[in-house]
């Protein structure tokens, strides 16, 4: 009966010890960039673009193909809705696909995200990402090339070179990864409009959905 | 005689199961350390449990899986390694069945990964189901038998002996 013993408390100490690895690793506090909305610790989106009356969220991934996808489907009637003046454009971006590149490109990338919006291009650096978005299983892109493209779209200063390589924003994606995951967010891409769940996620679902909310 | 050769072999199928149920646990384990809130976040994409609970459940599993393993690879109190390997094998059944039943297309995070998947990806739930039945019957042969070659239980234990004979004497049993 002692070798149960022994190996229960084995179990116990295990369970233990990894509780205190999770907790260790959880970072309460973070840095937020600009732009961060904010609404009662539910959210902690970045507004994209946009001034409208409805909102629209979008948790995406830069690592993340079918987030490519909805980009390059979506995107352009996002864009109109913007000039419309009818949306108000909020990106989660996730770190939620960090094992698959071999440098945690999802966090850091998101990251670089965060660190473009400080320089008010988050949008236009957002898109640049996914037009080269680096395959699965690689080892992303380097934080200089995270820099380069931050160069073609007019992030030129050297706060936003730094603020790429000290992985500025990482504690904030951990974080804005936890808020998704507590509205109950498992994917990318995942789009809500005034807070609702667009399932159609096609331009007219899309268009649908904002002209239904306005 | 077959109950003979039952009774040789008992020991050393018995080795086998802990080693391959040691090593999947070890190996599923392992692949979620690096990324807890990885493997949080898998255990909250089952939608069964509370938020706090799937993420503490997330933190602590991948530990207890690799405790698990190591304890039924040296061979220590491999019953209840056996009946608690059986209990998370269980659960895990039920979680992939029920994700499967609802709907819900989703990684079973079951070796790292994990959360929602798109829609053209093959959950594969039958297969990682069949996999871990599979590994129920392991589980459930080192719970009913759980006195096996090379093992800490019968090097540390020497009143119920390994040796093939005394099986045989025993009719099976392990009883004296």
């Amino acid at each position: 009966m002692w070798t149960t013993a022994i190996a229960l408390a084995v179990l116990v100490i295990a369970g233990l010890i990894g509780w205190g690895v999770w907790q260790s690793q959880k970072s309460d506090s973070y840095a937020a960039p600009a732009g961060i909305t904010d609404d009662g610790g539910k959210d902690a989106g970045v507004l994209a673009a946009g001034t409208g009356p409805v909102t629209v969220e979008v948790y995406l991934d830069f690592q993340c193909p079918v987030c490519k996808q909805f980009e390059a489907s979506v995107g352009p009637t996002i864009d109109q809705l913007v000039a419309q003046q009818k949306i108000k454009l909020v990106w989660h971006p996730l770190g939620f696909l960090d094992s698959l590149s071999t440098t945690d490109y999802s966090t850091r990338s998101a990251s670089a995200a965060g660190c473009a919006s400080d320089g008010g291009k988050l949008k236009s650096y957002g898109d640049a990402l996914f037009a080269q978005q680096p395959p699965e299983g690689g080892p992303g892109l380097s934080d200089d090339t995270l820099i380069q493209i931050g160069e073609t779209v007019g992030l030129t200063q050297p706060s936003f070179a730094q603020c790429v390589r000290d992985g500025k924003y990482g504690n904030w994606v951990a974080h804005v990864n936890d808020l998704a995951a507590r509205r109950g967010v498992n994917g990318t891409p995942t789009v809500f409009v005034n807070g609702t769940q667009l399932t159609d996620r096609t331009p007219a679902g899309l268009t649908a959905a904002v002209n239904a909310a306005g | 005689m077959a109950g003979q050769r039952w009774a040789l072999l008992r020991p050393w199928l018995g080795a086998v199961s802990r080693l391959i149920l040691g090593g999947v646990w070890i190996a599923a384990g392992v692949s979620k350390l690096d990324d807890l809130a990885a493997s949080a976040r898998a255990v909250s994409a089952y939608r069964l449990l509370p938020h706090d609970v799937a993420t503490f459940l997330g933190g602590v599993l991948p530990f207890l899986e690799i405790a698990l393993g190591v304890l039924l690879i040296v061979g220590l109190a491999t019953r209840l390694c056996g009946a608690v390997s059986a209990v998370l094998l269980v659960a895990y059944i039920v979680g992939i069945a029920s994700a499967w039943a609802r709907g819900l297309r989703i990684d079973c995070g079951c070796f790292g990964g994990g959360g929602d998947l798109s829609a053209e990806a093959d959950p594969g739930y039958a297969g990682e189901i069949l996999r871990d039945v599979g590994l129920l019957v392991l589980a459930g042969f080192l719970m009913a038998l759980p006195r096996t070659r090379y093992s800490v239980d019968s090097a540390i234990l020497p009143a119920e002996s390994t040796s093939g004979e005394r099986y045989v004497a025993n009719g099976g049993s392990e009883v004296e």
